[in-house]
């Protein structure tokens, strides 16, 4: 009994990723209707990002000592004498890297931003009220493009990137039950859930929000309104772009960066469809929903069926419904 | 206000909706502007508020100016910031946000326009039933209600000409009558220029000081209103006067059947 417990919340944490991937997916297909099929890649160049500005360039001979590893003389002192392994010892592992860590985060949003402009600038914005089918297409030959300009600029794979919060291990009793996480794994879930609310409550609740929710309704009669479209066109590549790099650094910090990130699209779309392409409560809730079957098949089946048997039930709710848990009807017509 | 010059209009690049259209709307005048399903009044008026490009249509030969300025190359949503807005037909409410919300969004034509600021009020005293209804979901309103919140964005955007396609469409007639009472209101009080697309010609004849007979892509007929009202051809075909079981003078029904038969194909 006690381990459905762990392995639930496990399945959480992991759906709550799923859900930051998603939220790309949702706003772009919100906005311009575009199923972006290289989220993943957006979300791959993320990633290789953040190991530019958190690992290549501390490396490099010319950067400063800070940079590589902050160490003033109060938390060197407060290291010495700690034991391995000690809780406190992790926290300041990760002070030690929070130099990287920021520099790495804000590296690789604003490079993530500039890629979704130029991909939104040059190969959508001119395909703009002729077929969304075109567009579409687009994002598919962008995934060869993507992943082999990954291959050409960043020769090497890597498998350490600093994680974003100190990896402390928690014990805490839940139902008298002991569960046992690593805080990067709270605090990157925590982010996620975060930062999707964040996302909800603004197009739900600001004017900016007004104006995607209108374009989402009625392309032509919100520009006929004086809402620039194509701003709310680039603002939505913008968001994808950067809750991509984020959710590429923290895919960095648990599996290591190589090309194979960009595969996370295919199945994070998968979830999207189950959830209804345009709602972001009913895709959050697929993505917990995914997670959590995931961790489950992961403890009773093992490894090799987690990655199946979830999307086995993806395809059966699209079955059934094919516009999702939550959607549109109109997501049919695409 | 508004010229269009000999406009010609095509379709993806292969089916020719206008074929050298020109009409005139006046600075501070109700224009209306009448013709028969397919006539290409819709497209005349999305060539006005360059939304054509959005649905693959193209302005060819012509020329389009909104206050002496050339509209080729303004954005839709510049064009409204201008003052020019386009109240479409079948309302094209945003259905799944709130009445509210819709003025919001109608509230960006106001960006960047300094000293401007969007009276959500004014618009609920015209339409109380529209305040009563702020925080509902637009798509649940009533068809009347619904043209009037079409109405009220552009009351929001306080602009200098509203273009009204069918505003009388699938409505009552005594919302229709409250429709136009408020067209005739704003241009009163505000003097909004007007340039109304109907089917209905009693109505818009009510408001109107000038108007535009069209038919296939082209102007058949204009006039000021009194003339066009007593036009026999206009009487019997758009007024639906002297068909009414009575006996009709023999040559000009001839005459007009002729006309309408145009008309109609
Ligand atoms: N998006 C479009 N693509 C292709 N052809 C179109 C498009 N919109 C209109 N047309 C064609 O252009 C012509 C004029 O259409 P338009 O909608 O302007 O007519 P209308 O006078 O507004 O008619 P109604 O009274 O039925 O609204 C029609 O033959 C129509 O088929
Ligand atoms: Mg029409």
């Amino acid at each position: 009994m006690g381990q459905i417990l762990q392995f639930g919340i496990n399945g959480l944490m992991s759906g709550a990723i799923y859900a930051l991937i998603a939220v790309g997916i949702v706003s772009v297909f919100k906005a311009t209707k575009v199923v972006n099929f290289a989220h993943g890649y957006l979300i791959m160049f993320g990633a290789y990002f953040y190991f530019t500005f958190a690992v290549l360039l501390p490396g490099m001979s010319w950067a400063p000592a800070w940079y590589v590893s902050w160490e003033p003389a109060w938390l060197v002192e407060m290291k010495e004498g700690l034991p391995m392994f000690s809780p406190l010892g992790a926290v300041l592992d990760w002070l030690t890297n929070l130099p990287r860590v920021i520099i790495g985060l804000i590296g690789a949003l604003a490079a993530n931003a500039v890629v979704g402009l130029i991909i939104e600038r040059v190969l959508m914005r001119p395909l703009m009220g002729q077929s969304v089918f075109a567009m579409i297409m687009v994002t598919v030959g962008l995934i060869s493009v993507m992943s082999g300009g990954a291959q050409l600029i960043w020769t090497a794979d890597a498998n350490y990137v600093p994680s974003l919060a100190p990896n402390t291990p928690i014990r805490f009793t839940l139902f008298d039950t002991q569960i046992f996480l690593f805080g990067t794994d709270l605090v990157n879930a925590v982010i996620a859930v975060l930062l999707f609310g964040a996302i909800v409550a603004m197009v739900q609740f600001t004017k900016g929000g007004v104006a995607i929710r209108a374009t989402a309704e009625d392309q032509s009669t919100a520009y006929s309104m004086g809402i620039s479209v194509p701003r709310v066109f680039a603002r939505a590549w913008v968001l994808a772009s950067l809750t991509g790099a984020i959710a590429g650094a923290i895919l960095a910090t648990r599996n290591g960066v190589s090309p194979s990130l960009g595969l996370f699209g295919f199945s994070v779309l998968a979830i999207v469809l189950m959830g209804g392409l345009d709602s972001y409560v009913g895709v959050f809730i697929a993505a917990l929903v995914v997670g959590v079957l995931e961790a489950m098949t992961q403890w009773k089946f093992g490894g090799d069926w987690a990655g199946i048997v979830p999307y086995v039930a993806v395809l059966l709710v699209i079955l059934v419904r094919p516009h999702g848990l939550f959607g549109q009807k109109e997501v049919e017509r695409i | 206000m508004l010229s269009i010059e000999n406009i010609e209009v095509t379709y993806h690049h292969t089916v020719q909706a206008l074929r050298g259209l020109s009409l005139e709307v006046p600075k501070g005048r109700i224009v209306t502007l009448l013709g028969t399903n397919g006539a290409g009044k819709t497209t005349t008026l999305k060539a006005a508020s360059n939304l054509l490009r959005l649905e693959n249509g193209e302005v060819g030969e012509g020329r389009i100016r909104f206050k002496g300025e050339d509209t080729r190359h303004i954005a839709p949503d510049m064009l409204v910031k201008k003052g020019l807005f386009h109240v479409r037909e079948g309302r094209r409410i945003f259905a799944e946000m709130t009445v509210e919300d819709n003025l919001i969004a109608a509230s960006y034509a106001l960006d960047g326009r300094p000293g401007l600021k969007a009276d959500f009020d004014k618009v609920y005293d015209f339409f109380p039933q529209l305040r009563e209804r702020r925080k509902q979901i637009a798509g649940y309103l009533s068809g009347g209600e619904q043209q009037m919140l079409a109405f009220g964005r552009a009351m929001i955007a306080q602009p200098e000409m509203i273009l009204m396609d069918e505003p009388s469409l699938g409505l009552a007639p005594k919302v229709v009558e409250e429709i136009f009472e408020t067209i005739r209101r704003l241009n009163a009080e505000d003097g909004t220029t007007m340039l109304v697309v109907e089917q209905n010609a009693g109505v818009a004849f009510s408001v109107a000081d000038y108007g535009y007979i069209m038919e296939s892509g082209q102007i058949v007929m204009e006039g000021d209103v009194p003339t066009l009202r007593n036009d026999p051809d206009i009487q019997s075909f758009y007024l639906g006067v002297g068909g009414e079981g009575n006996v009709r003078q023999s040559f000009r029904d001839v005459k007009h059947y002729k006309r309408r038969k145009r008309w109609l194909s």
